[in-house]
């Protein structure tokens, strides 16, 4: 790389939340999006802890940068739908990520295996990004502008992520011997529990019926089981099983042992000092 | 990312590419900084094929928003040339150079004459 002097790295042109009055929606819709900005945001907030595990041991440096980047996009996002969450119910978006119970993270399950090896990581993360999309694009014509305004700014990013993991499945999802195989024992492993991203939510028909959500998760599910299933049968991998979204999709009485250790990391810091600023 | 040397001497075409001379799995990448400014060369990245050679130029290259447009060529289409006989003859050559050509009370006298033209 060149050693040429950069720009600073943080150029916040405009703030990335719009401002808006949270007291003008009608409170059950509020509760209702709120409950949806919680899902999305443990979604990427899980994931990008997930994913930022490759950071220094990825396949090769370019890739180690890329997928460290990605990674933090999803940190990213995870903070505009806190923040936005916040905005809504007067919580601190901070206190949202770091200070929670396990149990209370409402991220799909499909996120809680540990990332395993790099196939089986770009698996789960092509299957999370491309359900992630249908989900997103549902909600690009929002009622509630400032969750449209953030949706359409978190788009034109995650249509790079597509790109890049459309490229990797490809690559070893083609490549006959141990790579195929490995991307099949993944999809075998998680195809299925990738409908837990479109678990049902509380409030999803409030959702529905205020034009906040194009269509109820059960229908986006088959959207993004057919766009999916497309994609893999082109490569001549297996398609999506047939079956609808499992209610506890969301839900972890029990955190599992996986999910525990994650927490344990991504709260590591705010559990030594309380209050603690960086 | 990669040894800058590494092309071996001799071993162009006759369009002076690298071609075999270069690591296949070099793409160099071109940036521009912001509209108006020229493509400048930022560095290098290594990749197996075209398309994750522009992902890792994104990433390398702009994922802090440091470019507006990249250029991603692979190494082995370079045309190298370095040869000293066309580049660095031994004769002296100042008389190519505009230095010693005082152009300061000229540029004064034109200045007041363009000055007086306004008036």
């Amino acid at each position: 790389m060149t050693t040429e002097s950069r720009r600073p790295t943080r150029q916040l042109i405009e703030p990335d939340l719009p401002a808006f009055d949270a007291s003008a929606l009608d409170p059950e819709l509020r509760a209702a999006i709120a409950e949806l900005l919680l899902t999305m945001a443990d979604d990427e907030f899980v994931i990008g802890f997930r994913d930022s595990e490759w950071t220094g041991i990825a396949p090769m440096l370019e890739e180690d940068v890329a997928f460290s980047s990605l990674a933090q996009d999803e940190i990213g996002h995870a903070r505009l739908f806190y923040e936005l969450r916040g905005a809504l119910t007067g919580e601190d978006p901070d206190r949202l990520a770091f200070h929670r119970q396990p149990s209370e993270y409402r991220h799909a399950r499909l996120l809680d295996a540990p990332r395993q090896g790099w196939a089986f990581t770009i698996t789960r993360r092509w299957l999370y990004d491309t359900a992630d999309s249908i989900r997103l694009a549902a909600l690009a014509n929002a009622s509630f502008a400032p969750l449209a305004e953030v949706v359409a700014k978190v788009r034109r990013e995650e249509r790079y992520h597509l790109m890049h993991l459309d490229a990797w499945l490809e690559r070893l999802g083609t490549h006959h011997g141990r790579p195929r195989g490995q991307v099949l024992t993944a999809l075998k492993q998680l195809a299925a529990v990738a409908l837990t991203v479109f678990a049902p939510l509380v409030g999803e028909q409030v959702l529905v019926d205020a034009g906040v959500l194009s269509a109820p998760m059960s229908q986006l599910a088959d959207r993004w089981r057919s766009d999916a299933t497309a994609r893999l049968c082109a490569l001549n991998l297996r398609p999506i099983p047939a079956g609808t979204p499992p209610t506890d999709g969301r839900d972890r009485p029990q955190p599992d042992e996986s999910f525990l250790w994650l927490w344990k990391e991504f709260t590591s810091v705010a559990r030594l000092e309380e209050g603690a600023q960086w | 990312m990669t040894d800058e040397r590494r092309p071996a001497e001799g071993r162009r075409d006759e369009a002076g590419r690298l071609g075999a001379g270069a690591d296949p799995d070099v793409w160099e990448v071109f940036r521009r900084e912001k509209d108006g400014d020229p493509m400048r060369h930022a560095g290098n990245v290594r990749a197996p094929d075209r398309e994750l050679a522009m992902h890792y130029a994104r990433e390398f290259y702009s994922r802090r928003n440091e470019s507006v447009r990249l250029w991603v060529v692979p190494r082995t289409e370079i045309s190298d040339l370095s040869d000293p006989d066309l580049l660095q003859p031994p004769l002296d050559r100042s008389f190519k150079k505009p230095g010693g050509y005082v152009m300061r009370d000229k540029l004064e006298i034109a200045k007041r004459r363009a000055g007086e033209g306004a008036e």
